[in-house]
């Protein structure tokens, strides 16, 4: 079994998500931020494969996937470098990269290797439309992996009710029209979207894309569970370090924000 | 009969869902999934509306310049010593290729659906300086992305954009060329989709562009057909396209796809050699993959990462293939094979001398293919090559390459 029951329908709580480039700047780095963040408290990381053609991220992702590209940081060899980490020294990981990965290595292969190396709650897969996610989806969910979906502040409501209908892990709100590690400004649209969402599904709803400080954290977690900080962390990624201390400030305005009398 | 029966079948392609078979889709990112269905009933209804097609025609008409001839190609024929070759002369078009047709049908829906900025990609500068131009007729604000190394190359181009108006980005991304445009300006697109459209300049990426892009060029194999009709009162035995994306190819072939007596030849760029990044013959080296947007064929190492590609031409220097043409090669309704770098400036050459008309390099390859094929044929047999553009644009890349260099 997998040990994503502990990532299922949980919404006690405010949620870290930290996203990592795995290989960047090489596996050994990796492994450090990976007991970093458990030692931090995340609730779960999103851990990023590094694709010659992220056609979703800004400059500072494409800058460390380029960083990070090798044979070593494959899809196959970075599920089997966790393996390699006891399941006490790294959160519950979601693999995040872009669809030709997962079926270059093949969807059945992805499941069977996530299992055996434990501690894979799911996938994000930013070019994986709901439309075209079916098969996916459907095989995910017999072998208790989520496929993690996105809601843009373009979803139309017919597509967020039919998103919503077979959601699983998370729902992965993105803040912004545009892509990774642009700055975000807060805005009550944003809110009332998040608001609106959950109070449409039981599953958290996390917002990533532009959250750069602990503080415009700390105010988007006065509303939804959970943020992914992405950028800004990756930014730090080279020194275990410094990288760690910046999480624990993000992890502390969430515990803050989960003991807050709003909730 | 029995014809007609199976062109209504290949214009019923893609399904709801973009698929043509196994192969289309639309693997974007959440955000831009709206502006997609949104593209798709604009055009759906526009495709379909009266007053879009006659404002659409007059535009091809009194801007573009069409209908383009079919030249009868007796040089090249002589030269072959086979099959009669017929040039479909989209080197006439305004601006110097068929890229102009695309370009018209997407700025006039763009219009329609309200929008004041076009983006596109471009590889060779041809889609750049087509969207440039209509950007300017119609007045929408233009940005072109376009891969610091073709930029290079297309010197040329990136100052005929300008001219026009438009603002040329240079990618520094990956390996700098049309795939890298591709990603840039769907990144740009997924901040900007609320005001701009993104014209994509080929039959690729999500759906509705594949069906879109094939639909406003379609009418290369319109008139090709009417005109080979006139001239020969018969189809041609044989069609010639190089295949970058895909548009000129299904431009011409498209019309024809019911006809089981025309044979369809599709010419990916062989490059230097078959071997891994010094190519671009996605049919030869590639297997079903997703990049940008679409499933289809890719040139990709065995863990999935996109390979590198190389083309003397710009335009075909590019890692996958439409999705219509990855259907089209698994059915078998198109042969796909390659021409290489030194085949292709051979033909360059050739067609100048003989013909008076030199062509793109993207063209080149088609040409050089054409040459091949009429061989075999033998005599009685008709050939049409889309000459999808002129030369003009390649000469100081061909000049630098022999070690000449103009300026």
């Amino acid at each position: 079994m997998t040990s994503r029951s502990s990532q299922k329908q949980d919404r006690s709580g405010k949620k870290i998500i930290p996203y990592l480039m795995a290989g960047d700047p090489d596996l050994s780095v990796t492994r450090s931020l990976l007991l970093e963040a458990r030692k931090a408290g995340v609730w779960a990381v999103e851990l990023g494969i590094p694709f010659s053609d992220p056609t979703a991220d800004g400059p500072v992702i494409q800058k460390a996937a380029i960083r990070a590209l090798s044979d070593e940081t494959s899809l196959l060899n970075v599920l089997s470098f966790l393996g390699t980490i006891p399941l006490s020294e790294r959160p519950p990981v979601f693999i995040m990269t872009y669809f030709n990965l997962f079926l270059a290595m093949t969807i059945d292969k992805f499941i069977d290797e996530s299992i055996r190396v434990g501690g894979v709650a799911g996938a994000v897969i930013p070019d994986l439309s709901f439309e075209d996610a079916k098969e996916v989806r459907e095989s995910f969910k017999a072998a208790g992996l989520a496929l993690v979906p996105f809601i843009s502040p373009t979803t139309s409501l017919t597509r967020i009710k039919k998103i919503l209908a077979t959601a699983d892990g998370f729902i992965y709100f993105v803040s912004l029209l545009g892509t990774t590690g642009k700055a975000l400004t807060l805005s009550s649209t944003m809110e009332e979207s998040v608001r609106d969402l959950r109070a449409r599904t039981k599953l958290p709803v996390c917002v990533g894309f532009g959250i750069q400080t602990p503080e415009m954290a700390q105010k988007i977690l006065d509303f939804a569970d959970g943020v992914i900080v992405g950028s800004r962390l990756v930014q730090e990624e080279k020194d275990p370090v410094a990288w760690g201390n910046l999480l624990r400030q993000f992890c502390e305005v969430a515990s803050v924000a989960a003991s807050s009398p709003h909730q | 009969m029995k014809t007609r029966k199976k062109e209504s079948e290949a214009s019923r392609m893609p399904d709801h869902s973009g698929y043509f078979g196994d192969f289309g889709g639309r693997f974007v990112s959440e955000t831009l999934m709206e502006a997609l269905y949104e593209l798709e009933k604009a055009f759906k209804k526009a495709w379909s509306d009266r007053s879009f097609q006659k404002e659409y025609q007059e535009v091809l008409t009194e801007f573009v310049g069409r209908p383009s001839p079919l030249t009868l190609a007796e040089g090249l024929t002589d030269h072959a010593g086979g099959a009669r070759i017929y040039l479909k002369r989209e080197d006439l078009n305004h601006t110097g290729a068929h890229k102009i047709n695309n370009a018209v049908g997407q700025a006039l829906l763009a219009r329609r659906m309200g929008k004041k900025r076009l983006i596109a990609e471009t590889g060779a500068g041809q889609h750049g300086v087509a969207t440039a131009t209509v950007a300017a007729k119609y007045g929408f604000d233009c940005e072109i992305f376009m891969g610091s190394e073709d930029a290079r190359r297309q010197s040329l181009n990136v100052f005929r954009m300008n001219l026009l108006g438009a603002n040329v980005k240079e990618v520094d991304g990956g390996t700098r060329t049309l795939k890298d445009a591709i990603s840039e300006a769907l990144r740009d697109w997924a901040q900007s989709v609320l005001t701009t459209h993104y014209v994509l300049g080929t039959a690729f990426g999500p759906h509705p562009f594949p069906l879109m892009v094939r639909s406003f060029q379609s009418i290369i194999g319109r008139e090709a057909r009417q005109q080979i009709m006139k001239k020969e009162g018969r189809l041609p035995d044989a069609l010639v396209a190089c295949v970058g994306g895909g548009s000129n190819s299904l431009g011409l072939f498209h019309h024809f796809v019911g006809d089981e007596s025309v044979r369809m030849y599709g010419i990916e760029a062989g490059g230097r050699s078959l071997t891994a990044g010094e190519h671009a013959a996605r049919f030869q080296g590639g297997r079903i993959g997703v990049l940008q947007g679409s499933k289809t064929f890719v040139l990709q190492n065995a863990d999935g990462q996109i390979l590198r590609t190389h083309s003397v031409s710009a335009g075909l220097d590019y890692s996958a293939v439409g999705p219509e043409l990855a259907y089209y090669f698994e059915t078998g309704r198109v042969h796909f094979d390659m021409v290489g770098d030194d085949e292709a400036l051979e033909a360059f050459d050739t067609l100048s001398r003989l013909e008076g008309i030199i062509p793109a390099l993207e063209s080149s390859h088609a040409i050089a293919y054409g040459i091949r094929l009429a061989k075999e044929m033998g005599r009685g047999k008709i050939l049409i090559i889309n000459l999808s553009g002129r030369g003009d644009k390649d000469v100081l890349e061909v000049a630098r390459l022999r070690g000449g260099v103009l300026s």
